[in-house]
């Protein structure tokens, strides 16, 4: 005999029973708020409900109840996503993990903390700093997103040149499986090979296989203040060179940004200032060095000289932490100072690290063929670049040019040899081109994966593949 | 005909010239690794793979007849993983040994899987590059190998293990499937971490056949120092200090007194007569006579009896030399079970001073030497193989300090893996949910259990 299926209303009267009427949300007004991340193109459907469970015992309580109602689930963060994956589902249970916001241990000894999902990224690192640590993935979104977003999309950042990308940071992991049962995999030491590395499994799953309650993440010791240096080209091929010539060298700075010559305008807009790099400057180099004293200085010199040596027009270096924080300003409101144009929808194609001047060329022919603007800035130091293409929010014409241009972005990007996502992740919105870069096989076997784990396709269907 | 010599008719039907033997003694020569204490049954035919097609090849026939199929590299490994199950099709890669690419700009290098560990290293140090996964049987150990148990070393305490340096991965799986995953470029997250997942799953999955590997600057030659102590505890405590200041030495190694003793009595190293522990610590920065300088500081706080800094890298190889001949030393003495646990940093002095306690009580020699950057551990238990008592009491202790491990939030296998050997103490370790998600992986992958079955998992019961 099986359980009579639970039905809508008795699904959310049982929501509501379990983390009391303040948790469960259903007007329609205020589900809409938690229906959309921040990725235009993504579709989002209406859902049923929004549970905001305060502990592990109320996931579990809400992933059973909608087990039992056979009702999907899409859990999600702070919705500072740009794939959609966060989007709801018809029918869903939105699952919000923001109430789960304890920090709870810091452990100086041996360098490590225990974190619920739903602290925020720039939160967590403040508490940690404290105590002399760091924790080094940093998204561009980190005064707002959340470890538990972080780490289902195995977020990356400016800090990746160095540190890598939030699963080299993370131990262990507490999950709630579709079942309800809590897994808990990983360790608390620095090594460890016992079984298969579920962790990193589930990091970069999007909600499709568990959720994340808790994750147990490696710190650093917290590195020098860092020193600045910033260089100017007139040709996007130069500054490649530059930065293959850095990566070469075996020159590792704590960050390496560019910023094309559209985002170096929307910044100098923005900010109503000369970023000093001349009207002619088609390509801006930021690079950071955190190894403190002398050794920062000759890896910034270093730098310098690879710049020099490559055509750069301009250079300056500065261990002044408010200069260098202005510089990384411009870095940082080129979104922003984009909506000056329009709306903007930000692409996130990781390239090898040889390629990046052929990428920007890529996305300055598809600029020209689709009419639209786009600015290429990006984590220069990883391949990782987010071309964004800024087009009329209120024109349906548009908005279909902007989406035919991010199209293009993804097939040149995989022409250099690169990946789809660099860090963003695949969401609602690259499922076909996840299809394209893994293969028939490949996708065989994520689907294989995704029943194994969850085979009644609770967590976020048709997320990240079908 | 036979099942079993029908198999091997079409394995030599399928396979070049050579590549398909089932002659007793050659047999023999590949049944076991370096594990002791771990039983290996009869191959049915041994397949000394040349490409991907062949590993294809055999796969898809072992599918076929259900035969059950044990990959294996170099066969050092430490628990059993690559002995030969009765019945098995061993299907050894040491011939795929080609280093196929080497990308100077995006270091980067495409390897096969029965590519030597030191081959590679000296390869791409030669292009300014550097590899840094070094276990310790890294001259004979191959890269497949490495891969499938997620091997470690002593560079692990600054550059991590195999795992981090893995980008992506040419799997064959099962049914004889050929699959890519992974990528080229340094970041990345189309779809799940397979690559991730198939590091350290021990052949269980999938066989590797093609290897994307990072690879790093090579970092200036690294300086040596070496402190000794009267009691290990002293030792951890100096470790515990000079890692909480921030440092990041490429080596920090721990070794016992009973290990500075067995390596004393092969080579008079001239250490002094006292010492009970013994720490080694290199650093390879741009700023490395500093960081050793905090090393003296941090051991002479904590007691260090002595402190030597060496002058240059070459009087720095010959104190590394020390701790490279700790497994010669130790065969010398008996019979060796070497373990591989795991502990938080904080817990190592706990685990040191336990580990006497389980000598003691069990009144067995154990040697403790190993990773102290990393808490991970390889106390060896030596014995007379010959003599029941001392097996037993073996076999015992080295169950004890598995317990320990546990008991101080650690793992029972830092870096040698469970094979055959910790299968069971696998299961003890994981929860029932990550059991369960342990064999529904194995199950997706796997679903008629051929992959080096019982293997890291306990085989499940089927029906028949």
């Amino acid at each position: 005999m099986t359980a009579a299926l639970l039905d809508r209303p008795a699904l959310v009267e049982r929501l509501r029973a379990e983390l009391g009427k303040d948790a469960v949300l259903t007007d329609a007004d205020v589900t809409a708020s938690y229906a959309r991340d921040m990725m235009p193109l993504a579709p989002a459907g209406t859902p049923l409900a929004v549970a905001l469970p305060s502990n592990t015992a109320q996931v579990q309580a809400v992933v059973r109840a909608c087990a039992a109602a056979r009702v999907p689930v899409v859990p999600r963060g702070a919705g500072s996503g740009l794939s959609g994956a966060a989007n709801a589902l018809d029918g869903c249970v939105m699952l919000v993990l923001t109430r789960m916001n304890e920090i709870v241990d810091v452990d100086p000894d041996n360098r490590l903390a225990v974190v619920q999902p739903g602290v925020v990224n720039l939160d967590f690192r403040g508490a940690v700093e404290k105590h002399g640590l760091f924790y080094p993935p940093d998204p561009s979104s980190y005064d707002w997103c959340t470890i538990g977003g972080n780490l289902a999309t195995n977020a990356g950042g400016l800090c990746c040149v160095k540190y890598g990308v939030t699963t080299d940071s993370v131990l262990g992991l507490e999950v709630v499986l579709a079942d309800g049962e809590v897994l808990r995999t990983g360790r608390r030491t620095v090594k460890g090979v016992a079984g298969y590395d579920l962790a990193k499994l589930f990091i970069g799953s999007e909600g499709t296989l568990g959720v994340i309650t808790e994750a147990t993440v490696a710190l650093r010791p917290l590195p020098q203040a860092p020193g600045t240096l910033v260089a100017g080209f007139s040709d996007t091929e130069a500054a490649g060179e530059a930065v293959a010539k850095v990566v070469r060298e075996g020159i590792v700075p704590s960050l390496m940004e560019i910023m094309d010559a559209t985002s170096i305008k929307a910044a100098e807009a923005y900010l109503k200032t000369e970023l000093g790099a001349g009207s002619d400057c088609r390509a801006l180099l930021l690079c950071q060095s955190d190894s403190g004293g002398e050794v920062a200085q000759r890896e910034l010199t270093a730098i310098e000289q690879v710049c020099q040596d490559a055509g750069a027009d301009m250079t300056f270096v500065t261990d002044d932490i408010a200069e260098g924080n202005m510089l990384l300003q411009a870095r940082r409101v080129v979104l922003t100072a984009l909506e000056l144009y329009g709306v903007w929808l930000t692409d996130d194609v990781c390239v090898p690290r040889t390629r990046i001047a052929e990428l920007i060329h890529e996305c300055e022919r598809i600029s020209a063929e689709v009419g639209l603007r786009i600015a290429v800035v990006g984590h220069a130091g990883d391949g990782n670049m987010h071309p964004t293409i800024v087009y009329d929010g209120s024109s349906a014409e548009e908005f279909a040019r902007a989406q035919r241009a991010f199209d293009d972005i993804l097939d040149a990007g995989m022409r250099l040899g690169g990946t789809i996502t660099g860090e963003h992740g695949v969401g609602k919105i690259k499922r076909e081109w996840l299809a394209k870069e893994i293969g028939p096989i490949g996708l065989r076997v994520h689907q294989q994966i995704k029943a194994a784990l969850d085979p009644d396709n609770l967590f976020n269907p048709g997320s990240m593949f079908s | 005909m036979t099942g079993n010599d029908k198999l091997v008719a079409e394995l030599h039907r399928a396979l070049p010239d050579g590549a398909v033997t089932h002659d007793e003694a050659v047999l023999e020569a590949y049944r076991y690794d370096r594990a002791a204490f771990c039983p290996a049954g009869q191959p049915a035919a041994l397949v000394r793979v040349r490409s991907t097609e062949d590993v294809a090849a055999a796969l898809r026939i072992a599918s076929a007849h259900r035969v059950p199929v044990v990959p294996q590299g170099a066969r050092t490994g430490l628990s059993g993983g690559a002995n030969a199950l009765d019945g098995c099709l061993l299907l050894n890669t040491e011939q795929m040994n080609q280093i196929l690419h080497i990308d100077v700009d995006e270091q980067l290098a495409r390897v096969e899987p029965g590519v030597i560990n030191a081959e590679l290293a000296a390869a791409v140090r030669k292009h300014g590059l550097y590899y840094p996964p070094d276990p310790g049987s890294m001259d004979i150990s191959t890269i497949g190998g490495n891969v499938a148990t997620g091997a470690g070393g002593m560079c692990c305490v600054k550059y991590g293990t195999t795992a981090d340096f893995v980008r992506g991965l040419t799997v064959v799986l099962a049914d004889g499937r050929i699959m890519r995953c992974g990528r080229r470029t340094a970041k990345g997250v189309a779809g799940y971490d397979l690559a991730r997942l198939f590091v350290g799953s021990e052949g269980t999955l999938g066989i590797a056949t093609e290897i994307t590997l990072a690879l790093r600057p090579a970092p200036p030659a690294p300086l040596t120092a070496v402190a000794f102590f009267r009691t290990p505890v002293m030792a951890c405590h100096a470790v515990a200090g000079f890692l909480g200041a921030g440092y990041r030495p490429s080596v920090l190694e721990f070794m016992d007194g009973p290990t500075i003793a067995s390596v004393s009595a092969l080579t008079d190293l001239g250490f002094p007569d006292d010492t009970g522990a013994m720490l080694i610590a290199q650093s390879d920065s741009t700023a490395p006579a500093d960081e050793l300088a905090a090393f003296e500081r941090a051991a002479r706080e904590c007691g260090a009896i002595e402190v030597i800094v060496a002058e240059d890298p070459a009087e720095g190889e010959l104190l590394m030399q020390a701790r490279r001949l700790v497994g010669v030393a130790a065969e010398r003495l008996g019979t060796n079970l070497v373990d591989d646990v795991c502990v938080p940093r904080g817990k190592l002095a706990e685990l040191i001073e336990g580990i006497e306690q389980i000598a003691a009580e069990h009144d067995v020699l154990i040697t403790c030497a190993g990773h102290a950057g990393d808490g991970n551990m390889h106390p060896s238990v030596v014995f007379d193989q010959h003599d029941p008592r001392q097996v037993t009491a073996a076999q015992r202790a080295f169950e004890a300090i598995m317990v320990l491990g546990l008991e101080l939030g650690g793992t029972i296998t830092g870096e040698h893996g469970v094979g055959e050997l910790k299968r069971d103490w696998l299961a003890r370790e994981l929860d029932e949910p990550a059991r369960w998600a342990h064999q529904q992986l194995k199950r997706a992958f796997d679903p008629h259990g051929i992959l080096n079955p019982g293997r890291v998992l306990v085989p499940e019961v089927r029906a028949p």
